[in-house]
């Protein structure tokens, strides 16, 4: 799939396929970081939660709709990617009632905590309900673009199209929705000041289930997108969750925008390390990826803690 | 003084402690008629014995840093495998190091460098809100997982360091009593030093932080150092648990590196009881126990017909029990109570105020440490 001689922009394109994934994953975390106030360490396996549902609802949509196609990419997946999302909102606005919502009173510490308890059981879940090895949603692998690929030498292949179109699609629905409607404009009050936005008559309960609806939903998204792009594996939402928290804190923890430029940057580094090391920028290869991403959340923590966006002090 | 009121004044102190004292005498009792006859191995419970000491360790170094100070460590995984690597590298003969020096170096090594590493985390992080800590500890975790999987030519890689030495050998006692020997004095040590040192002035300041830190600040101590310290005592503890376990088990490799074990460690301090010692001993020892537990139901029949995967069962019973106690029992089985009271403060204040406090404890004769 990828030529032999790696054009630099080929790791460019890679990049931002990522990234749109990462992004998609930062949202949901730093809206509930924000608005809930606390790390959700089960995030992660939210996403892989989303991923499994839609590769279940592959096993009846395939046969129902058979090859119909659009953009490259047939009918069902497009119908599994929202199977999934939906499930996995349902899934967090559940774990929210039944779990987060009795320890509240514990602070964000406790649910910290508590959290961890939430992504052994998802990842227990998936592990009984599919076992323990990894899975492709079937859908038939296709080349890189041919015409992209003579012309600029880069590999495109139409589901990297799909998942950067879909990621931007939900970005863009998201900003909308925070900017120009009662509940974004209630939601970003709450983020700002939960007991402030209370006294204003504002209904938090409304704005907490609004809250994993969206994260649940852009977490799973973002889960599907990768084991579209990689494999389906019940690990794959933990392994990606520090990164994910890197793009969420070098955005600055709070800010969905943050999070989203946050996501873009991390990335984008994340799959530009084997670049940098072949330019002798960096000593260590794409087995590194994970821990560069990190460093640079921790020299971020060190330089500026507010984050990129975030206000300083 | 007679045994009956040291046992009520130093462990027992009300009827919830009793029942679960009375639980795990009769477990004991258990397993030493086992032993006795022959059902169970005495080799097999005293590695279980070490393993008990050695999460027992942890426990308490995570208590440290989580129990006194509020800090958040997701990497108790990562210093205890720094630990255990340390003591590998250096003293096994067919480490790619190739040192093969005497064990005491191994531990001193755990030492240096659990402290040096937990420093470095540190600074970015302690000094801001204590969930960047969890964050950047987990991360710092799965690095240090990923370098010792990687860097094969320092550290073996996946295939792991075998022929680690056991430790003293002149001792005239079996490999294994000696191990469980070794680590039954460590724990008593470190115990002893930490009921010590959490009853001292650090430790107040420390349980202030915890509680309020901009109160703490405000009566002028530098909170970032208070914190600092504990990290690196906490760190340091489970770098030595590592290296023990090093030369109990012989052969480590990164597979136990992973953040399960860490959350065993979490579970063990919560279900003991934050903050306090004993109950870090005893959250070990229970999860010990699970562990072990869940590992005989592989040789049920029932089970194995019914062709269940262990390791599944074990992740989601785990992920219930944090839920269930942080909803149900956030104090764990043996919650801190008037063991952080100085005793001789405390004669005084029942002398003066006639045992007003009541229970066992208004008759304290204290003056024990």
């Amino acid at each position: 799939m990828i030529p032999l001689q790696i054009s630099p922009f080929q790791y460019v394109v890679n990049g931002v396929v990522f990234s749109s994934i990462i992004v998609l994953a930062a949202i949901g975390l730093s809206l509930v970081y924000s608005i809930a106030d606390f790390a959700n360490f089960a995030h992660g396996d939210l996403m892989t939660v989303g991923a499994f549902s839609a590769l279940f609802s592959v096993s009846f949509l395939q046969p129902l709709l058979g090859d119909v196609g659009v953009f490259g990419l047939p009918l069902w997946f497009f119908l599994a990617l929202a199977f999934g999302m939906l499930s996995a909102a349902v899934i967090a606005v559940i774990t929210d009632r039944i779990i987060y919502e009795p320890v509240k009173d514990s602070g964000s510490i406790g649910l910290l905590i508590t959290s961890i308890g939430v992504a052994l059981v998802y990842r227990a879940m998936v592990f009984l309900s599919f076992g323990s090895e990894s899975d492709r949603y079937g859908v038939t692998r296709q080349g890189p673009i041919p015409w992209v690929r003579e012309t600029f030498g880069i590999a495109v292949t139409p589901r990297n199209l799909v998942v950067v179109f879909l990621a931007t699609v939900l970005v863009v629905a998201l900003h909308l929705t925070l900017t120009r409607t009662t509940l974004g404009r209630k939601m970003r009050a709450t983020a700002d000041n939960a007991d402030l936005a209370r006294v204003s008559g504002i209904r938090t309960s409304e704005v907490i289930l609004a809250m994993w609806l969206i994260g649940g939903a852009l977490a799973a998204a973002g889960g599907v997108f990768l084991g579209l792009e990689e494999l389906v594996r019940p690990r794959m939402g933990f392994d990606i969750l520090l990164i994910v928290f890197a793009a969420v804190i070098l955005g600055g923890i709070g800010s969905v925008y943050g999070a989203m430029l946050g996501g873009l940057v991390i990335g984008m580094v994340h799959e530009l390390v084997p670049l940098f090391n072949q330019w002798g920028i960096l000593p260590v290869g794409s087995r590194y990826a994970a821990a560069v991403a990190f460093v640079i959340m921790v020299v971020i923590l060190l330089i500026r803690p507010s984050g990129i966006v975030g206000e300083s002090g | 003084m007679s045994v009956t009121s040291w046992v009520n004044e130093t462990v027992v102190r009300d009827p919830t402690e009793r029942r679960i004292f009375t639980i795990l005498g009769i477990v004991t009792a258990l397993l030493v008629v086992g032993v006795l006859t022959g059902v169970i191995g005495i080799r097999f419970l005293l590695f279980q014995v070490s393993l008990v000491g050695m999460y027992a360790l942890l426990s308490l170094g995570l208590n440290v840093q989580w129990g006194y100070a509020g800090l958040i460590n997701f990497s108790v995984a990562a210093f205890w495998g720094l630990g255990a690597y340390s003591a590998a590298l250096l003293t096994a003969p067919n480490s790619p190091l190739g040192l093969d020096l005497h064990p005491a170096f191994g531990f001193l090594a755990a030492i240096v460098v659990s402290a040096l590493v937990a420093i470095l985390i540190g600074i970015p992080t302690l000094r801001l809100r204590e969930d960047y800590l969890a964050i950047a500890s987990l991360g710092l975790a799965e690095v240090i997982r990923v370098i010792i999987l990687n860097e094969r030519q320092w550290t073996a890689g996946s295939s792991g360091i075998s022929g680690i030495p056991s430790l003293l050998e002149w001792l005239p006692l079996t490999s294994a009593a000696t191990t469980a020997s070794v680590v039954v004095v460590l724990g008593i040590v470190v115990f002893l030093f930490l009921r010590r040192v959490h009853r001292s002035p650090w430790g107040r300041v420390l349980r202030t932080i915890r509680s309020d830190e901009d109160l703490a600040k405000a009566l002028g101590k530098n909170t970032y150092q208070f914190k600092m310290q504990a990290f690196v005592v906490g760190s340091v503890i489970m770098g030595i648990a590592g290296a023990f376990y090093a030369h109990l088990n012989l052969y480590i490799d990164p597979s136990d590196l992973v953040p399960l074990t860490t959350f065993y460690i979490w579970i063990a301090v919560i279900l003991g009881g934050t903050g306090s010692n004993r109950g870090a001993v005893v959250g070990a020892a229970v999860v010990i126990a699970i562990r072990e537990g869940t590992r005989f139901l592989n040789d049920v029949p029932a089970i194995n017909t019914l062709g269940l995967d262990l390791a599944p069962l074990r992740l989601l019973f785990v992920g219930i029990l944090i839920i269930l106690i942080m909803r149900f029992r956030q104090d764990g089985l043996l919650p801190p109570k008037d063991e952080l009271i100085w005793p001789a403060a405390k004669d005084k204040t029942t002398a003066a105020g006639g045992g007003g406090s009541g229970g066992p404890n208004a008759q304290a004769e204290g003056g024990d440490d």
